[in-house]
């Protein structure tokens, strides 16, 4: 009978397999000695990063995605970089200017960098050009560029020979450094037109300076990078190939990891950390983040976007917020929430080297918030919410919606409240609204909310988020439609201290106004700093020399990294 | 007939017309652009961010963004993503042969076993086979595709060791799993020969899409035998003595895969659309994690040339099924 023959075949088959899975014991590799560990770096071999974002190109002046910023910097060099410790040190310039060497003009308007003698990937010298045409193109309309912004404010860049730089600004930048450098890498002179910018075949293959060269792009599946002979760190970079492997999520990038497949996994989150703890094989990259997560209040009545005066009915009061500063647990949540890997928030500047030690995270004191609240005239209630002249202390709590760790978090900060009699309702709404434009409505921009919770990162120098965040001439208004001070902080003594200290070239003369100003927002508590993440990278126990750096991704210092 | 299928043709204009507003108003009604990742970004400054709304015409009205767009698709252009700045049929090339390739293989594997099946499951009604077939149908039918996926990953590459690793048909030396986890191709220092690479890491999501389809095709299979089997065509072919294979292969066969092939048809534009779960949980850059990662960024002239061709072929391969079917059984007739 056919069918008989064909189900014997199918038995068979099926036995087959199963012996065959069966027969591969999972053999222990025998226990070899472990050999003495070279003294020093070791040259040779492939490093395979896994990252579970999807990098659309390698240009970083067209995206907005960390994991291009920190993949592409394999391949392209800042004009200096920012080391662990927050310091400054050079790259393509020979050394980081500065008033003491001459680099910095007294009016710290013009700035000559020493361009190191090096050549692009393809080998045209790096020269003095290469800036000039980078600062070009972001100029011209409509290359998608992101900085314009930034870049606008110079007047000329001269090259008086190949190798030296004069940027000459039209007003003094305090955050001139970052040109060239964390923004607006440069890019080479023959690598397209700039009107074509969008375009360029470069996006996908850029020829640059740094360390490893790209070989191979496969969209959605992986990225090849090649050592580059000619680097000009003297027998660097040790590492002969890179792969960059991509996969839809981080929990296949915890499986590549856990099997050693895996050297790096880019971005892992405190939610990985028990799975992590359990792998033998690894060792985490741990520095913490700039910014964190905050509440924002509203300290203006809601409803006229144009009107910027009158003061919001409960949180006008600073007793209210300070109340509210006091009544939080963040202990709790950062036990609870992530796994005890996070640090209280404390300010807006959190971070080395602008981290301002001195300002200390709120207490977690329910009954001082209580008694700030009976001085402030509201009183419990019936059923334990406090009233005032017949209102009630209600407020609207907003965050953006899909994002566990925040839902979570608002589940805690409500039971908080509700013990010191403050009621917080939730409206969550998805970020592209909630955080919007103006011309979308945004509640953010309009102020039609009480109180907001996010996370806004500072950048390096920290003059742009002061600036936008908490000066007065920063609050959103129908004329000043990009405005971002959100909590329309209006202080004129913050004002000042930002204005001084955004007008000083000397770096030490900056850091303590910036460090005042963090304190008065702080001390006023129109943002509420609840928990600063870390920077969390993962690396296989054979990936040696990396160091955790909060301004950096994973492979930040490729130049030193090396496997065993 | 000729004159059927040019009236379906022209039919489809409008229809395709149609999907595109509704299509196109639906994605634009979701509060999502590929700038929305810009808005809390402290290297993007506030004008910026606005000169770039501007640049990409994200505050145009719908109606006259529906417009620019469908001007440009008139002439045959589907525009740039707005997030690689590549074309769209650029970007649609690098994926579709991954997916063919994967959806392709798992169907063809899904079909050639499925038939036989689910003939033999009907022709022995009853039977152990039958039984044994039906449940495994069932429970493929019933499971969560994606935990499926998860728990061969789990048994495959993680528990099971392959016992060839540092052979010559596998150069990487052990520990190595039996199958790969996800991926396309090895890529790190021993890859093995092309081929065997390519079937090893094929092994895996290949089963995962298949044993789905393989179920719901055996059951089509099974049901439309079993209809047929009972008619009386069948039992005059037996009276007339014909043998068994002859009964079963000439005369109730041909019926009883008439309903599959209305299936299959339907089925073949869904090889386009790819398989998001085993594509995500395989790490297969294929059209599915396309669409989600465009969906997901906003990118809608990526999403919106992807479903006017998912829909272009749908309305094709209804056609397609009508014809065949009109084929199959002269009883259909369209004039």
């Amino acid at each position: 009978m056919n069918a008989r023959k064909l189900m014997g075949l199918a038995l068979l088959a099926l036995v087959i397999v199963l012996v065959a899975c069966a027969a591969p014991e999972p053999t222990k590799a025998p226990a070899a000695k472990p050999t003495e560990a070279p003294a020093g770096p070791k040259r040779g071999g492939t490093l395979t990063m896994v990252v579970w974002q999807e990098p659309e190109h390698l240009n970083p002046e067209l995206s907005t995605m960390t994991v291009v910023a920190h993949v592409s910097l394999l391949a392209l060099e800042g004009l200096t970089g920012v080391n662990e410790k927050g310091e400054r040190y050079p790259l393509l310039a020979t050394e980081v200017p500065t008033t003491a060497n001459g680099g910095v003009s007294a009016d710290g308007k013009t700035i000559t960098y020493k361009l190191r003698k090096t050549k692009w990937h393809d080998g045209l010298d790096f020269t003095c050009e290469d800036l000039v045409f980078t600062w070009k193109l972001i100029m011209t309309p409509n290359t998608g560029a992101l900085d314009t912004g930034s870049f606008k404010d110079i007047e000329t860049i001269e090259c008086p020979n190949p190798n030296t730089a004069v940027i000459k600004f039209k007003n003094f930048r305090a955050d001139w450094i970052r040109l060239f450098s964390g923004i607006g890498l440069p890019l080479p002179r023959n690598a397209g037109k700039p009107e074509e910018f969008k375009t360029w075949a470069w996006n996908r293959k850029p020829t640059g300076t740094g360390p490893y060269k790209v070989v191979e792009f496969v969209t959605g599946d992986h990225i090849t990078f090649e050592r580059n002979p000619n680097y000009w760190m003297e027998g660097k970079p040790y590492i002969d190939k890179i792969i960059v492997r991509i996969v839809p999520s981080s929990e296949v990038a915890k499986q590549l990891m856990k099997n050693g497949e895996a050297d790096i996994m880019w971005n892992v989150t405190e939610a990985d950390l028990p799975e992590i703890q359990k792998m033998s094989n690894v060792k985490l990259f741990d520095a913490p983040q700039a910014g964190g997560e905050r509440l924002i209040l509203n300290l203006v009545k809601p409803g006229d976007p144009a009107d910027n005066k009158t003061p919001h009915p409960i949180l006008g009061d600073v007793r209210v917020r300070q109340a509210i500063a006091y009544g939080i647990d963040r202990k709790t949540i950062i036990d609870k929430l992530l796994n005890g890997k996070a640090l209280p928030g404390t300010s807006e500047l959190n971070v080395d080297p602008y981290n301002c030690t001195e300002i200390k995270p709120w207490p977690y004191d329910p009954a001082k918030a209580k008694q700030l609240l009976d001085e402030a005239g509201w009183k419990p209630g019936p059923d334990g919410i406090r009233v005032k002249d017949g209102q009630r202390l209600r407020l609207k709590y907003q965050t953006t919606t899909g994002n566990k760790l925040r839902e979570d978090s608002q589940v805690l900060i409500v039971e908080n409240m509700k013990a010191i009699g403050i009621e917080f309702y939730i409206e969550n709404q998805p970020a592209s609204l909630l955080i919007g434009s103006w011309a979308a409505n945004s509640p953010r921009k309009k102020g039609n909310f009480d109180i907001l919770m996010y996370t806004t990162n500072a950048s390096i120098d920290p003059h742009s988020q002061m600036f936008n965040y908490f000066h007065s001439s920063s609050i959103p208004s129908p004329d000043n439609q990009g405005g971002v001070n959100y909590s329309r902080w209006n202080d004129p003594e913050t004002d000042k201290l930002i204005e001084k200290a955004g007008s000083l070239p000397d770096w030490n003369q900056r850091k303590p106004l910036y460090c005042q100003a963090a304190a008065r927002i702080t001390e006023g508590a129109s943002h509420i700093y609840l928990y600063q993440r870390y920077n969390l990278q993962l690396f296989n126990t054979r990936v040696q020399g990396w160091i955790a750096n909060s301004w950096g991704g994973p492979t930040w210092n490729i130049w030193d990294q090396w496997l065993k | 007939m000729t004159r059927y299928i040019i009236r379906r043709s022209l039919q489809a204009i409008p229809v395709l017309f149609i999907v595109s507003i509704i299509v196109f108003t639906l994605i634009q009604i979701a509060p999502n652009n590929p700038l929305a990742a810009y808005q809390n970004n402290p290297n993007i400054t506030p004008e910026d961010l606005l000169r770039l709304e501007q640049e990409y015409g994200f505050n145009d009205p719908i109606h006259i963004k529906y417009i620019k767009w469908l001007s440009q698709i008139v002439r045959g252009n589907w525009g740039d993503s707005f997030v690689t700045h590549r074309p769209v049929m650029t970007e649609i090339a690098e994926r579709l042969p991954n997916t063919l390739y994967l959806s392709g293989i798992a169907f063809l594997l899904a079909l050639v076993i499925a038939i036989p099946i689910g003939m033999i499951s009907a022709v022995r009604q009853y039977s152990w086979f039958d039984h044994v077939a039906t449940t495994i149908a069932f429970m493929g039918q019933s499971i969560p595709i994606f935990w499926f996926g998860l728990l061969l990953i789990i048994v495959f590459s993680v528990n099971l060791q392959n016992p060839f690793a540092g052979t010559s048909l596998f150069p990487h030396p052990p520990p190595l799993p039996l199958f790969p986890g996800g991926g396309m191709m090895t890529l790190g220092e021993y890859p093995p020969d092309p081929l065997v690479d390519r079937i090893w890491h094929l092994v895996l999501p290949v089963t995962m899409l298949a044993v789905f389809q393989l179920a719901q095709h055996v059951r089509y299979m099974r049901a439309g035998m079993l209809d047929v089997l009972h008619q009386d065509y069948i039992r005059t072919a037996h009276a007339k003595g014909l043998r068994e294979r002859a009964v079963i292969l000439k005369h109730a066969f041909k019926n009883a895969a008439l309903p599959l092939v209305t299936i299959i048809a339907l089925e073949l534009p869904g090889l386009f659309n790819g398989a998001l779960f085993t594509e995500t949980i395989f790490s297969w850059p294929g059209m599915g994690r396309l669409f989600f990662n465009s969906a997901e960024r906003g990118d809608y002239t990526v999403l919106m040339a992807i479903l006017m061709i998912s829909a272009t072929l749908i309305i094709f391969f209804n056609l397609v099924a009508d014809i065949t079917y009109a084929f199959l059984d002269p009883r259909i007739r369209y004039d």
